[in-house]
């Protein structure tokens, strides 16, 4: 069987904040396999977001507070990783896209510079010359097998790596790189996401680009640390339609290109139908379904996925008005025990309030093994429901 | 005493935006230039009846909807209201007449004074236009909130309690407290939840069927338009392109920017992933545009007319009730959006209308 790539087992995130504390993911366990989509979907204030910053430490903490759960990427356990290290893991395996490009480009270096700084780290660290996270029995690949030993790496895992007398060692540069020299891989990488022109692109600044091609040079900016995990958090949330469509095809085209697993996370379950090969539907902290994207959309199994699905207007339904779920999202910082969706769920019953449902049975796993999981003990009961 | 005419109509209305001139560029008195956001758009809107206004972020479609609000000064071109024309209106009369013209805005936030509490930010319009105050102005909000699903006892909260769609509720019972003619709902919708999108459009639905207010819907959701709207029209670049009755336009669009726009919507059904139609190429600026059609850098149909000559807006043989600017619009109109896979033809090359199939499977 494939190893995954991520495994999160248990996750949950609180946020202490004066009001109280508002627990914004709640028990959350995927796992996720090399090459496939992982979709979440939910509404504003489900945790997905929250769910996105955890894995690669990017929460602030505090308020943020991981208070239980593992996630295990390469075979180490990021969140015992100390917070002094946290610097080291980010941005070796795995790359992160946010929704607001021109918030996550700096407005005073022009996109050369910035692209370039990403691949700099990135030759730094495999030169040994930048502290550098290693660990686990996987060793990190830059594309390239790490030159160290397995076993040495396992006994120290966090220590800085210098080029290995054996192993193949990558050609050390003379000095740090200057903006100036990567600019043959600057170049490459700006092709690789379709910048039409990337010569002149390369001296511009992010606020002479249109919102497309900011989120192109963020996406090129995440590959150029070659990760084996993209997360893209509402990636194409602030663009256009017609553009919306171009990233969309440009990262089903970069997944086959450079192998790699994303975890997608949208409020936008059109977006998420069209990317994704598995979803994971949050309400209120937890995901109740996970599996594979077509039957999650077309069988439902749980009662909320149903409601949501249903709520959408779409163009090819008939008249009559729309389906709309009664009640609102529950506070998370007072949520009631057992299953939070209760209050608004037709199939609820005494058992409901008791107990937060059953725990997601069948974790993802690569085809041809292929069940949707539901946190309702209703499930089969779902499909019935109008 | 509903006339038969367009409640509103607006005929080539015009907006420029003035760019600011550097003193270099004023000393040489060169050529002003312009954001041309609203460039000769003519649209009616019947009375009772919604026309969706539809299409990207830089199409114009708010500049239009505040121009109609007669918010923004029009550069040129008139706007018809019953019949009379009001793009002069000013003062007092301008201010009678903005009771027939209501707008919902887009932020649910900035359009509600966080310093007002409900009944004052829902009375204002009760306020100044009829001069109703105190305990009047207070029962008469509170008649008016359940209409848009509110309870009427919240009428001493601020702004800030409300969740998103409690505040487009607020937005909506502003507008509609003084019985308008039409309702401008500027993206009404956008900021919010699929669940609670659905509640405020059902709404909207209900309070048109109750109280015949006209609306025109402007907003980038396909899927709202096409549940709320009797017409739309397509706007790129401050141009309309396409107009006709809502589900023969969504369901046969004629314009390749509609087919475009309509594919690259993203819906909910996994099955339909494996046709894309793709357009290349961003909206190109809209200062100063090119003679031409406005779509041609990005259109695979392009010929060598469309760069030089700008298409009218036209009636199509066989299809009453629908207008299209597009030369080649009865090659086209046939050309399903699912069968094509277009990329953005070298310029210069010879166009073709072969479809290309769909795209690989991934």
């Amino acid at each position: 069987m494939t190893e995954p790539v991520l495994s999160v087992e248990g996750l949950s995130v609180d946020y202490k904040v004066g009001a109280g504390t508002f627990h914004a993911v709640r028990d959350v366990s995927f796992e996720m396999f090399p090459g496939r989509v992982l979709g979440i979907v939910g509404e504003t204030g489900c945790g997905k977001s929250t769910l996105g910053h955890a894995i690669p430490r990017l929460l602030p903490e505090p308020p943020a507070q991981i208070v239980a759960g593992k996630v295990i990427f390469r075979g180490v356990d990021l969140i015992q990783v100390p917070k002094w290290k946290i610097p080291m893991v980010r941005g070796t395996g795995i790359g992160m896209i946010f929704q607001e490009p021109i918030n996550s480009l700096d407005p005073a270096f022009r996109v050369s510079f910035q692209v370039a700084e990403a691949i700099r780290v990135r030759r730094l660290r495999e030169s040994g010359r930048a502290m550098m996270f290693t660990g686990g029995p996987t060793p990190f690949d830059y594309s390239k097998p790490r030159p160290v030993g397995t076993a040495e790496s396992v006994s120290h895992p966090f220590l800085p790596t210098l080029p290995a007398s054996g192993g193949t060692a990558a050609p050390e540069p003379a000095s740090v790189p200057t903006t100036g020299s990567l600019t043959d891989e600057v170049l490459e990488y700006l092709r690789l996401v379709r910048i039409n022109d990337p010569e002149t692109v390369l001296r511009l600044y992010p606020h002479e680009l249109s919102g497309g091609m900011r989120q192109r040079i963020m996406i090129s900016m995440a590959l150029s640390e070659k990760p084996s995990l993209l997360i893209a958090d509402e990636p194409t949330s602030a663009l256009d339609v017609t553009i919306q469509a171009q990233v969309l095809t440009l990262m089903k085209e970069l997944l086959e290109e450079i192998q790699t697993s994303i975890l997608f996370v949208s409020h936008d379950l059109g977006v998420i139908a069209e990317v994704a090969d598995d979803v994971g539907v949050m309400y209120a902290g937890r995901i109740v379904e996970l599996g594979p994207v077509a039957d999650v959309f077309e069988r439902p199994r749980h009662p909320y996925t149903k409601a949501l699905l249903r709520s959408i207007p779409n163009r090819y339904q008939d008249d009559g008005p729309l389906p709309t779920l009664p009640g609102s999202v529950p506070n998370l910082s007072r949520l009631p025990p057992g299953c939070s969706f209760a209050s608004r769920c037709p199939l609820a019953r005494g058992e409901c309030t008791l107990d937060p449902g059953p725990a997601l049975a069948t974790p993802l796993a690569p085809p041809p093994r292929r069940v949707n999981a539901s946190a309702c003990y209703f499930a089969s009961e779902v499909e019935g429901l109008p | 005493m509903s006339s038969p005419g367009p409640l509103v109509e607006t005929r080539e209305l015009v907006k420029h935006f003035p760019l600011h001139r550097s003193l270099r560029e004023g000393l040489r008195r060169g050529p002003q230039r312009a954001v041309h956001a609203v460039d000769g758009v003519s649209i009616s809107v019947d009375p009772g009846k919604t026309l969706g206004l539809i299409g990207e972020s830089g199409s114009g479609k708010t500049t239009l909807g505040w121009l109609i609000a007669r918010l923004y000064p029009s550069t040129s071109g008139q706007i018809l209201f019953e019949g009379d024309e009001v793009t002069r209106l000013r003062g007092r009369g301008l201010r009678t007449w903005h009771r027939n013209v209501q707008m919902v805005f887009q932020d649910p936030i900035g359009s509600l004074d966080p310093r007002f509490r409900v009944w004052q930010i829902v009375g204002e319009p009760m306020r100044a236009q009829e001069g109703v105050h105190g305990g009047a102005l207070r029962q008469r909000v509170r008649e008016l909130l359940p209409t848009v699903g509110l309870p009427p006892d919240c009428l001493d909260q601020y702004p800030h309690e409300f969740s998103g769609g409690g505040r487009q509720r607020l937005s909506l019972a502003r507008a509609l407290s003084v019985n308008p003619k039409l309702v401008i709902l500027d993206e009404p919708t956008s900021a919010l939840d699929v669940a609670v999108q659905a509640q405020i459009l059902n709404r909207l639905v209900a309070l048109q069927r109750e109280r015949h207010f006209a609306y025109l819907l402007i907003t980038h959701n396909v899927a709202a338009v096409r549940y709320v709207a009797h017409r739309v029209a397509v706007l790129y670049l401050g141009q309309v392109v396409e107009v006709g009755a809502v589900r023969d336009v969504l369901e046969r669009p004629v314009h390749p920017y509609t087919k475009a726009l309509l594919a690259a919507v993203p819906v909910p059904d996994v099955r339909r992933r494996k046709t894309r139609y793709r357009i290349t190429g961003e909206i190109p600026t809209l200062i100063d545009p090119p003679p031409g059609c406005r779509f041609a850098a990005r259109c695979p149909f392009v010929i060598d007319r469309c760069r030089t000559e700008e298409p009218l807006l036209r009636e199509l043989p066989g299809r009453p009730d629908r207008q299209v600017s597009c030369h080649r619009a009865e090659e086209v109109a046939d050309v399903a959006p699912e069968l094509l896979l277009t990329t953005m033809a070298p310029s210069g090359s010879a166009p073709t209308l072969e479809p290309a199939g769909p795209t690989a499977p991934r």
